[in-house]
């Protein structure tokens, strides 16, 4: 090999991409014209046509074990359980500061406010783990809902849920009890814990929603004291739950520090499992403790939920100052 | 159950894009397993190398498949996951290798049943396997994309992360290596001198 003339040294690389079919024409043609006057360029391109045809044919024989049929419904198997663990998420601003939404395959799975600045990654990834994926395409659906949601253009979220990040049984039909309320309606913790047949459980109530993993889209705002304060959302930060009722037409006007209150006279008043509402003072209602009850700040809200005025206080006729 | 009593009617619109992607994804599958896992068959010379390569090689494509531009070359972008799976693969069982040598030499007795018509031609084609399986790494791996898979350099090139130069020289390398491989074969079959 060393002592190749320098033509037969240079045409080399033409003459291996000639036997592999990749040369250009240009090229094919020096080929050509070298090996017709050189007899060892001549075999050595028939011994590299003859390799190029044993790897064709290798390429084309079957393999033995080239069955992917195993691997195929592994494969499908450990995407299945991949996909139900994947997260895919988006971060944008709203009126109520910046906004995360995760949804998995099975429907939405978190919404968390986000705290104005600092970094987030670290808290996407203790939210969400480590198989979450940021895919603004993928929420960008939701986050139009949900600002249309939060800015009054919309009532509902008809969203799939994921409910996995909900911690118990018990949570689970808090949260249910809670999505049940009507849009523009609020009841107490007392009341939830009525609804769900858990009346001494109003602490354990306060707590299943401070958690809940879904706020805005399962309506917690909605649920307030049972002395009409707002008590808390979101950490310590109830001006938010205030903007969320006004939005929905429950006004809840300051009290004290860092706190708004529902003025029950200011309310049309369902008793629950009833199909009429009425002006606070109807009959014994101003005596009842609110968690038999369901308050509404406007008559359309209490319609809009199905129910109708009633017949003897009248708030048709005698609506409440607005 | 509880999934029930949080769903509501006419939710299903905003799943629309999710789904389509994980269709799309589907598709890629179906249409690109079973070629990598060839691939990794050949790259590591096990069908149960191959079988978990070939799934991990698809289980990161999956993570990462949404942040992939659309109009992207699928193919290679999975050749190269394959190819940075089959290196790791080799660089944390370097002893796998020597294994795949000795394996190799004794191939023809762990081959299948065959007729003796076709004898002759498994032979070259273990001997063609042999040789192939005894290169270094680089101008092994490109000479496989390109002549088994007709891979282009650029292709091998960014699997490989080198230009597509040095792709196309690692796989002009490795034939020359092959034609020497197989000298006492090739004369046989050409009556010429070595």
């Amino acid at each position: 090999m060393s002592k190749m003339p320098a033509s037969c040294r240079e045409i080399e690389p033409h003459l291996l991409a000639s036997a592999m079919g990749e040369a250009a024409p240009d090229a094919v043609e020096r080929v050509r014209t070298h090996v017709d006057g050189c007899r060892e360029c001549r075999e050595e391109l028939a011994r590299y046509r003859t390799v190029d045809g044993m790897v064709d044919s290798l390429r084309r024989s079957p393999r033995p074990d080239d069955d992917a049929t195993l691997a195929r419904a592994q494969l499908t198997s450990r995407l299945a359980d991949l996909r139900s663990r994947m997260v895919t998420f988006g971060i944008f601003p709203s009126p109520l500061g910046p906004l995360l939404i995760g949804r998995s395959e099975m429907g939405v799975a978190l919404v968390q406010y986000l705290p104005a600045s600092g970094s987030l990654t670290g808290r996407v990834r203790r939210l969400l783990g480590d198989e979450a994926v940021e895919d603004v395409a993928a929420t960008e659906g939701l986050r139009a809902e949900l600002i249309e949601y939060i800015e009054g253009r919309r009532a509902r979220l008809a969203w799939p849920l994921d409910p996995r990040r909900m911690r118990s049984d018990f949570q689970r039909r808090v949260l249910a009890a809670t999505a049940a309320l009507p849009y523009g309606a609020v009841t107490s913790y007392s009341g939830i814990a009525a609804r769900i047949g858990a009346p001494s459980a109003v602490r354990s109530v306060a707590q299943a929603l401070r958690w809940n993993p879904l706020p805005i889209v399962i309506p917690c705002h909605r649920v307030i004291g049972s002395t009409g304060d707002l008590v808390g959302y979101a950490g310590k930060r109830v001006e938010l739950k205030q903007r969320l009722l006004a939005v929905e037409g429950v006004n809840a006007r300051p009290a004290g520090h860092h706190d708004f209150k529902v003025h029950r006279e200011a309310m049309y008043t369902l008793m629950n499992g009833e199909v009429e509402y009425c002006l606070p003072t109807c009959g014994s209602l101003a005596e009842r403790s609110l968690s038999e009850l369901t308050l509404f700040g406007t008559r359309e809200r209490a319609e809009a939920a199905g129910f109708g005025p009633c017949s003897s206080c009248r708030p048709d006729l005698h609506p409440l100052p607005a | 159950m509880e999934t029930r009593l949080f769903s509501q009617a006419g939710g299903s619109g905003v799943s629309m894009g999710r789904v389509m992607a994980e269709d799309a994804f589907e598709a890629v599958v179906g249409a690109h397993h079973a070629e990598i896992r060839r691939y990794l068959l050949r790259v590591t010379a096990r069908a149960s190398d191959a079988d978990d390569l070939s799934q991990e090689t698809f289980l990161r494509a999956f993570r990462a498949y949404r942040a992939l531009p659309p109009g992207a070359n699928v193919r290679a972008w999975l050749f190269t996951i394959a190819t940075n799976l089959g290196r790791n693969h080799f660089r944390a069982q370097s002893r796998r290798r020597r294994a795949y040598a000795a394996v190799a030499l004794e191939a023809p007795a762990g081959a299948p049943d065959r007729t003796d018509g076709r004898v002759l031609a498994d032979e070259a084609r273990v001997r063609v396997e042999q040789v192939i399986g005894g290169l270094p790494e680089k101008q092994r791996l490109a000479f496989i994309m390109r002549k088994m898979h007709e891979l282009d350099y650029a292709e091998i090139g960014t699997s490989l992360r080198c230009s597509e130069e040095s792709a196309r020289a690692h796989v002009f390398q490795a034939l020359r290596k092959i034609r020497k491989g197989l000298d006492r074969e090739l004369s046989a079959e050409t009556g010429a001198r070595p």
